[in-house]
């Protein structure tokens, strides 16, 4: 556990969030120390209705990313409670913001006419400007907007199935960066004097983790999931499950044929070369499959990291929640989920002077933390007006 | 306007990807960035990368053009010397070798903070610095199978699917987002901090809520292009040559307003799509009639049809219909830079801030470019005593 005080104690962030990206903006700044308030519609934040659900009934989705939050409800056609909003409004640094454009309050209950020292951290599909800053965005929409849909599957899926539609990403990869980049701009912002309107675009998200195909563009190669494979390594089907390989270095290559028990097939003296092996590729490939198919997944990894083969096993969920390498890091905490009970929740992928952070809060119920909007309330440290 | 990280350094020892994405992100926001490398062990991204078929250097430019190049034997003793001084006159430094590399070095945590005690020290490894498989070799596709991500991608019926640069690039922004609320605790609580970015958990968090589906019990499965709780979603035929449409249908209006688009709007009134519930139980039908119209219909057509609908669906895009893309133009992500080797496009941050600048301030360095601004100027190292350094093999 790192000393107190974490480093956002001190930073109120409201978030308005109906969408995976804006709430874990807020996650990751609750998880570092920020007090995050949820002001939700009357009916609650659409993420309360959104799959997976618990067998219990309340949403996988919701309880992971409301875990550490506060909960107040506000509508935004509320004139009679605007006040009490508008009062913590101006109690905040950090506005987190999925409202779509032209829901969005303006003029004199605009968020930066409230507080001109805030952050407005809007986190929309396609952003808060541009041709398309209106248009709706699911993930799937998004992670193929973005340029990386298009280049998967890859490797032994493809192999296996070549005619098949381009693949997303499992769940929802580009929203939840889009949310670390949401965090970030508001720190940033915040650093930089505050403020301001700070514009994510989930779709920009994606372009920058992404940015390998714009530079091989760049470079003359239209990247394609055909042409994108790994000249070799990849995943191999072991007697138990799944392993990836990858050597992208000499020693690791000299380690992988040691681990293969020098087969004969490895002297070839072409294979010293590491333009040759990319060359020969599909040849290195039908090898390591054909030695890794009767062996044991677990075996084989734990022999070849420990001569310094980059390998790894693909882990099933269950395998990464009873993991030795999450619990010594206190990965994940348990914690109340109403109409649940206690279940182990991902705390952050970041230990912070030694330690895990902190366990979040329970996910709260709707309006849990009404009396916030009291005004009996403790103002933000920095960044009120 | 002046960019929101202006007055910040980073000592930057990263290299390959994960690492050198935070310091790239860090340094576009205004941040200056020292790339520490050696002629001895420089980024290996400076190198060809036969695994990928490629025969020069790619990555460099996007993860690394607006940093500052300086050379630095980090196993001579003036060379570690050197580094500490960097260090000292640094607010941020960051790492990603395997862990307890930079401890070996002389280089690690404790050392560092009592050379600069408000230090904020940014670790990314595929382990992170405290896990048993600490150790462990990894790259991107890797962090995606011990996370579980690339177990659970991939179709129903098919194997895992690697994770790629994405995942590499995530990590980094997780550690760039780390730095950031290191230099807000520093300003505010006077204190340094240390982060250690573990890029498998990245992946793992990345799928948070459905190890808590399996937390109670429910195995999560692989959906290919499906959703739990939306259908028709996917990724669906459109006219052309492996063209395609994506398209997610959230709510029964939704569903209505498609089935006009679609031009078969009695399927509005179809008990087997009336409600979401019954839509996924269906969801092989309705994928179908989705398919039969958007195989005659141009990708970007079939989304502008849907986007009036106010249904969110976007053609599969490639890097050059990215580029070439009105909106992504005027947004500004990309830029088009001249380097040495020509022009070419650059990816800049996706944080776009009201009152301040961002961008990608000038080309990849050459090793070593920017000695003369570091060593001499904020080193205050002479020519002669910079000359005698490189004679030892100190500055290499």
């Amino acid at each position: 556990m790192p000393a107190a005080p974490l480093p956002l104690s001190g930073i109120r962030v409201l978030e308005r969030a109906d969408g995976v990206a804006a709430a874990y903006a807020g996650r990751m700044l609750a998880a570092l120390g920020a007090e995050t308030i949820m002001v939700e519609p009357a009916k609650g934040s659409a993420l309360r209705r959104e799959a997976p659900f618990l067998p219990g009934g309340a949403s996988a989705t919701f309880a992971y990313l409301a875990a550490g939050k506060r909960s107040v409800t506000h509508d935004p056609a509320d004139t009679d409670r605007w006040d009490a909003y508008a009062g913590l409004l101006r109690s905040a640094a950090i506005l987190i913001d999925d409202t779509p454009l032209g829901q969005r309050p303006g003029d004199d209950r605009a968020p930066r006419a409230i507080n001109p020292g805030l952050v407005h951290v809007s986190v929309l599909p396609y952003g808060a400007a541009g041709p398309k800053a209106h248009w709706k965005g699911e993930e799937v929409n998004l992670v193929h907007a973005c340029g990386e849909g298009g280049l998967l599957p890859n490797g032994l899926t493809l192999e296996l199935f070549p005619n098949r539609p381009p693949l997303k990403i499992y769940g929802n990869f580009v929203s939840y960066h889009a949310g670390v980049a949401g965090a970030a701009g508001a720190l940033a912002a915040l650093l930089g004097g505050g403020g301001q309107l700070v514009d994510v675009s989930i779709q920009d998200v994606g372009v920058a983790l992404a940015a390998m195909t714009v530079q091989r563009l760049g470079d003359g190669v239209l990247e394609h999931r055909v042409t994108r494979s790994f000249r070799y390594g990849g995943v191999f089907r072991c007697a138990d499950g799944h392993i990836e390989v990858i050597t992208a270095e000499n020693h690791q290559w000299t380690s992988l044929v040691a681990l293969l028990e020098h087969p004969e097939w490895a002297r070839d003296p072409g294979f010293a070369d590491e333009l040759e092996r990319g060359r020969r590729g599909a040849e290195i490939n039908r090898h390591v499959a054909t030695w890794a198919a009767d062996k044991s997944a677990a075996d084989v990894v734990a022999r070849g990291q420990k001569i310094g083969v980059p390998i790894a096993k693909y882990r099933q969920p269950r395998d990464v929640l009873g993991g030795e390498h999450e619990r010594s890091r206190g990965l994940f905490a348990d914690v109340a989920i109403p109409g649940e009970g206690e279940l182990p929740i991902l705390v952050a992928p970041l230990e912070l002077d030694g330690g895990a952070l902190p366990a979040p809060s329970p996910p709260p119920r709707l309006g849990a933390d009404q009396l916030l909007m009291s005004g009996a309330i403790a103002a933000s440290q920095e960044g009120v007006a | 306007m002046s960019k929101p990280l202006a007055g910040v350094r980073i000592a930057d020892f990263t290299v390959h990807a994960a690492g050198p994405f935070c310091t790239h992100m860090l340094a576009q926001l205004g941040a200056e960035c020292i790339k520490i490398e050696s002629q001895h062990r420089p980024d290996i991204f400076r190198k060809p990368h036969a695994v990928y078929g490629r025969t020069d250097a790619a990555e460099f430019d996007h993860v690394t053009s607006g940093k500052l190049s300086v050379r630095l034997n980090l196993k001579h003793p003036k060379g570690l010397a050197l580094a500490k001084s960097l260090v000292a006159l640094s607010d941020v430094v960051a790492e990603n070798f395997r862990a307890g590399v930079m401890t070996r070095l002389g280089l690690g945590w404790d050392e560092l903070s009592r050379v600069k005690p408000d230090l904020v020290m940014v670790s990314v490894s595929s382990s992170g610095q405290s896990s048993p498989d600490s150790s462990f070799a990894g790259y991107a596709p890797l962090f995606g199978a011990w996370g579980a991500l690339g177990t659970l991608t991939g179709y129903p019926d098919g194997p895992p699917v690697e994770m790629r640069h994405m995942m590499d690039h995530a990590a980094g922004l997780n550690g760039a987002l780390a730095a950031l609320a290191g230099l807000r605790g520093r300003a505010h609580h006077g204190r340094g901090s240390y982060f250690d970015v573990a890029a498998r958990d990245v992946a793992s968090a990345s799928i948070g809520e459905f190890l808590l589906e399996a937390a109670a019990g429910v195995e999560p499965t692989r959906w290919g292009n499906a959703h739990p709780g939306m259908a028709p979603h996917g990724v669906y035929p459109a006219r052309g040559e492996d063209k395609w449409l994506t398209l997610a249908v959230r709510t029964d209006a939704e569903w209505a307003r498609l089935c006009q688009v679609i031009g078969r709007p009695e399927l509005a009134d179809d008990a087997r799509f009336a409600t979401a519930e019954v839509r996924l139980a269906h969801r092989e039908a309705a994928d179908a009639l989705v398919a039969e119209w958007s195989a005659a219909v141009e990708a970007d057509e079939a989304a502008r049809l849907l986007q009036e609908a106010s249904i969110a669906a976007h053609p599969s895009w490639n890097a050059q219909e990215i580029i070439d893309d009105p909106h992504m133009r005027q947004r500004g992500l990309i830029e088009i830079v001249e380097l040495k080797s020509g022009i070419r496009p650059a990816v800049c941050t996706p944080i776009r801030f009201s009152g301040a600048e961002t961008g990608v301030a000038h080309h990849t360095p050459e090793l070593g470019e920017h000695e003369d601004y570091v060593f001499g100027e904020l080193l205050k190292l002479s020519r002669r005593q910079r000359d005698e350094l490189e004679g030892e093999q100190a500055i290499y």
